[in-house]
C-alpha cells in the first residue's frame, strides 16, 4: 500500500505536473499495450523499424546536436554495426544475441577512428569529411565481394526470435533503453560539457575542458548507439548489405534531427515516430504512393519553414513555459512556477505564505 | 434478442467474408512503380488478369475465380526497409494469396525472406541473382515457395552472352575473312561489372578471340571519345559492352558520329529501350544488347502478347513484363491442382512444363529456369535503321540477319 501511494505520488508531482511528461509517458504506454491491442503483424513491423530508426536518429542527435559534430555520414556507424554482426554471425556462426553487442562495439571503435581523424576539423569540413567515410567503406567492401557479399551484402542472417511481436519487444525496449541512457548522458555534467563545446570549443578549452577527450567520447558514445540498431536492423531484416551505408540514410538521420529538434535526443525520436509510419501510410494510397518522397519533402520544409527549432521543440514551447528565475518548466496554463513561485508570463508572483 | 441479433450478425458477417475469399485470387504485384520496371511488371500482370478474367476467370476444382491484383510500390530502387514493409502489408493487410516481382536484388533477398516466413508463394520476376534460387537448394522446407519466372539467374545471363557473341563473332570470321576477331571490353566502373570482367577476359582467348583491351568509363559518363579512339586505335571488331547506366546512350551516339566500324554487342539495358534511337539521335546504329521480347516466334504467344502490349501500352514490353506468364503458371498450377493451397502447389510448379509468351518454363531443383537457347535464354537485338531488330537464336521464325558496319 505504501509502495501503491508512494507510486501514485511520484506519478502525480513528477508526471502529472507537464505535459510533456504525460505525453512521453502516454507514449511508452502505447508501445507496452500495442502488441495487445493491435497485433497486426504489418503495424508490429512498422514500429520495429520505427523503433530502430529512433535509436539511430537520437544517436546523431547526441554528436550533432549536443557537442555540435554534425555528421553527414552517420550511416557509417549503422553500417558497421550492421556488417560487424553480420559477418560474425555469417562466418563463426555466433548467436545474434553475441553479434549484436559485438557489432555495436565494432562500431563503437569506428566511432573513435572517425572521431580520431576528424578533431582537427570543424563546421562544413567535418561533415564533408564525415560524409565521404560511408562512402570508402562501402568502396572497400565493394573490392573485397567474397567478405563482404559485394554489392548485394550479407542475407539470410539468423533473427533475435522468430515472431513478430518478439522482434517488436527487443526493438521497442532496446529503443527505450538506448534513447533513456541518451538522454540521461545529455542531461548530465558530460552533457554540459559537450554543450559548451558546441558553443564556444576554444572557451572551453580555456575553462579546463579536455575538449579531444570528450569529442572522441561522444563519437564513440554516438557510433555505440547507432551500432547496436544497425545490428539488430541486419538481423530482423535477415539482411545487411550496402544499404545500410548510404548517402541517403545518413541524410534522414540529419533530417529526422533537425525536424523533430536538435539537442533534445527526445526530438529526432518523435519525428522517427511521426515521419517514417507517415511515409509509410502515404505508401497505403495507390495514386500517393509514387509521391510519397515528394510529400515528405514538402511536409518537411513545411513544418521547419514555421517551426524553425524543430517540430518537437515547437509543441513544447507552446504547451509549457519556462520559469524565469529558476528555469524549472511549468505548465502553459500556470500563471505561477511550480517550484519556486515566481510569476510566469510576466506576471509577479504572489507573496509566498511562510511555512 | 439481442443476442440472436448478434449472432445473425456474426454469421452473416462470416459468410459475407467467406463468399468474398472465395470471389476472387488475390496476386500482389510488386515492384518500384515509379519506375520503368515496376510499370512494366504491373503492365504484364494487368494484361493477363483482364484476358482471364474476359475468359470467365480461373477454375479451381468448379468454382470461377477472378483474378484481382494488387499493385503494391516497393520503392525498393530507394529502400529496402520500404520494400520488407511493402511485401508484408501485401501479405497481411491486403491478403494476397499470391506474390510476384521484385527487381532490386537486395530488397528481393529482404522481400524473400518475409514471403518465406508467411509461406507465400513468391514468383521473382526481376532479380537474376543467383543466390535467390541457392537458398531454396539450401534450406529447401523454408524456401521452397520461391521460384524465378524472369530472367534467368545471373550466371546463366552471362553464358547467353557468351553463346551469342561466339555467334556474332562467327559472322565476323566469315564476313571478314578474320580467324581471331578481336574483341574491345567496355565495361561500366560499377560493382556488378566487377565480377565479370576478369570473368570475360578469362572467356575470350578460350573462344578464339583476341582482347584488344579493357576500358571502364563511369555509368554516368557524357563523353567516351578517349575510351572509342583508343578503341579504334586497337583494330577492334567487336565491342563487348557490360553496361547499365546512361552511358549506354553516349557509347552508341559516338560510335555512330564516329562511324566506327567495329560493332557493339553485349549487355546494354538503355539500347533494350524503344527510346534508344532517339537518344541517340539516330545514331545508335548497328548497337546490339540482349533483350526479351521481340515479334518473333521464339514461343507461339511471343508475338500476339508483343503486339497486344504495344497496342495497349505504345511501347515494347520489358523483361519484367513476364509477370503475364507468371500469372498464366498460376492460373494452370491452380487449375490443374484445385487448390490455392501453396503447399501442394510447389510439388506441381516443380513438375510444370509451360509455355509462355517470354519462355519455355520448367524449373529446376533451384527453382530457378532451366536455361537453354531458344527457350529460356532469351533473345538478342540490334538497331537497324531506327528499328530494333531480332538476330538470336537465328533458327527462330522472324529473327533477321546480324548486320556489321562496313
Amino acid at each position: 500500500m505504501y509502495l501503491l501511494r508512494r507510486a501514485w505520488a511520484n506519478l502525480k508531482n513528477e508526471i502529472l505536473v507537464l505535459p510533456s511528461r504525460v505525453l512521453v509517458a502516454l507514449w511508452v504506454l502505447g508501445l507496452a499495450l500495442l502488441p495487445v491491442v493491435w497485433p497486426d503483424p504489418y503495424i508490429l513491423r512498422i514500429v520495429t523499424m520505427t523503433c530502430l530508426f529512433a535509436i539511430f536518429a537520437a544517436s546523431w542527435d547526441l554528436l550533432a546536436g549536443f557537442a555540435g559534430q554534425v555528421s553527414f555520414g552517420h550511416a557509417l556507424n549503422f553500417g558497421t554495426g550492421a556488417y560487424a554482426s553480420a559477418l560474425l554471425a555469417q562466418n563463426l556462426g555466433l548467436s545474434p544475441w553475441i553479434t549484436v553487442w559485438v557489432g555495436a562495439l565494432v562500431a563503437l571503435v569506428i566511432g573513435l577512428a572517425t572521431g580520431w581523424l576528424c578533431l582537427r576539423l570543424r563546421g562544413s569540413y567535418l561533415s564533408l569529411a564525415t560524409l565521404a567515410l560511408p562512402i570508402i567503406v562501402i568502396g572497400v567492401l565493394f573490392a573485397f565481394p567474397n567478405f563482404s557479399g559485394g554489392e548485394l551484402g550479407i542475407s539470410g542472417l539468423r533473427r533475435l526470435t522468430t515472431s513478430p511481436v518478439g522482434n517488436y519487444a527487443i526493438a521497442a525496449i532496446a529503443m527505450l533503453v538506448s534513447v533513456f541512457a541518451m538522454w540521461l548522458i545529455a542531461d548530465s555534467k558530460f552533457g554540459l560539457v559537450l554543450h559548451a563545446i558546441r558553443d564556444d570549443e576554444v572557451a572551453a578549452r580555456a575553462s579546463g575542458i579536455n575538449t579531444t577527450r570528450y569529442k572522441l567520447a561522444v563519437f564513440m558514445l554516438s557510433a555505440l548507439f547507432a551500432g547496436v540498431s544497425g545490428a539488430l536492423y541486419s538481423h530482423f531484416l535477415r539482411v545487411a548489405g550496402p544499404s545500410t551505408l548510404e548517402v541517403a540514410l545518413s541524410f534522414q538521420a540529419v533530417i529526422w534531427g533537425i525536424f523533430g529538434g536538435a539537442a533534445t535526443i527526445y526530438g529526432p525520436v518523435a519525428a522517427v515516430f511521426l515521419l517514417y509510419p507517415f511515409t509509410e501510410w502515404l505508401g497505403n494510397f495507390e495514386r500517393l504512393s509514387e509521391l510519397r518522397l515528394l510529400i515528405f519533402a514538402v511536409t518537411v520544409l513545411v513544418i521547419l519553414l514555421f517551426m524553425p527549432r524543430g517540430m518537437v521543440s515547437w509543441v513544447r514551447d507552446k504547451i509549457e513555459s519556462v520559469c524565469p528565475r529558476c528555469k524549472a518548466r511549468n505548465g502553459a496554463w500556470r500563471r505561477e512556477c511550480r517550484l519556486c513561485g515566481a510569476g510566469l508570463h510576466g506576471a509577479f508572483a504572489p507573496a509566498r505564505r511562510a511555512p | 434478442m439481442l443476442r440472436t441479433l448478434l449472432s445473425v450478425m456474426a454469421v452473416l458477417s462470416a459468410l459475407a467474408t467467406t463468399a468474398h475469399a472465395q470471389s476472387s485470387i488475390k496476386i500482389a504485384i510488386l515492384g518500384p512503380m515509379a519506375f520503368v520496371q515496376g510499370e512494366n511488371h504491373w503492365a504484364g500482370a494487368e494484361m493477363a488478369r483482364d484476358e482471364i478474367n474476359r475468359a470467365g476467370g480461373i477454375n479451381m476444382g468448379g468454382r470461377r475465380l477472378t483474378v484481382e491484383l494488387v499493385k503494391v510500390d516497393t520503392n525498393e530502387l530507394q529502400s529496402v526497409p520500404d520494400a520488407t514493409n511493402a511485401i508484408e502489408r501485401a501479405i497481411t493487410r491486403d491478403r494476397a494469396d499470391f506474390l510476384m516481382g521484385g527487381f532490386r536484388s537486395e530488397a528481393v533477398l529482404a522481400m524473400q525472406e518475409v514471403a518465406m516466413d508467411n509461406k507465400k508463394i513468391f514468383l521473382g520476376a526481376g532479380a537474376s541473382l543467383t543466390k535467390l534460387g541457392a537458398n531454396v537448394e539450401a534450406n529447401y522446407d523454408r524456401y521452397k515457395y520461391w521460384f524465378r519466372i524472369s530472367p534467368t539467374k545471373d550466371t546463366d545471363l552471362i553464358r547467353t552472352v557468351f553463346t551469342i557473341l561466339g555467334s556474332v563473332a562467327a559472322q565476323i570470321r566469315t564476313d571478314l575473312k578474320k580467324e581471331v576477331p578481336k574483341v574491345a571490353i567496355l565495361a561500366e566502373k560499377a560493382a556488378w561489372t566487377e565480377g565479370l570482367v576478369p570473368a570475360v577476359q578469362k572467356t575470350l582467348p578460350a573462344m578464339k578471340l583476341e582482347i584488344a583491351g579493357l576500358w571502364q568509363p563511369s555509368d554516368r559518363a557524357t563523353d567516351v571519345t578517349a575510351e572509342l579512339s583508343a578503341i579504334e586505335r586497337s583494330g577492334a571488331d567487336i565491342v563487348f559492352t557490360l553496361l547499365s547506366g546512361p552511358v549506354g546512350i553516349v557509347v552508341g551516339r559516338q560510335m555512330g558520329e564516329r562511324n566506327m566500324k567495329a560493332v557493339a554487342f553485349g549487355i546494354n539495358v538503355e539500347a533494350q529501350k524503344d527510346e534508344f534511337w532517339s537518344a541517340t539521335a539516330g545514331k545508335g546504329q548497328f548497337v546490339s544488347t540482349l533483350d526479351t521480347f521481340a515479334e518473333v516466334e521464339l514461343t507461339p504467344k511471343m508475338t500476339p502478347f508483343v503486339r497486344a502490349f504495344k497496342e495497349r501500352f505504345k511501347k515494347s514490353p520489358a523483361y519484367n513484363a513476364a509477370t503475364y506468364d507468371g500469372i498464366y503458371i498460376l492460373k494452370e498450377a491452380i487449375e490443374k491442382t484445385g487448390t490455392m493451397n501453396a503447399d501442394q502447389l510447389v510439388p506441381f510448379l516443380e513438375k510444370m512444363d509451360f509455355v509462355g509468351a517470354a519462355f519455355y518454363t520448367t524449373f529446376d531443383k533451384r527453382h530457378d529456369l532451366v536455361w537453354a537457347p531458344g527457350k529460356t535464354a532469351g533473345i538478342a537485338v540490334q538497331w537497324q535503321d531506327g528499328k530494333k531488330v531480332p538476330f538470336w537464336p537465328p533458327q527462330i521464325k522472324g529473327m533477321q540477319p546480324f548486320r556489321m558496319p562496313r
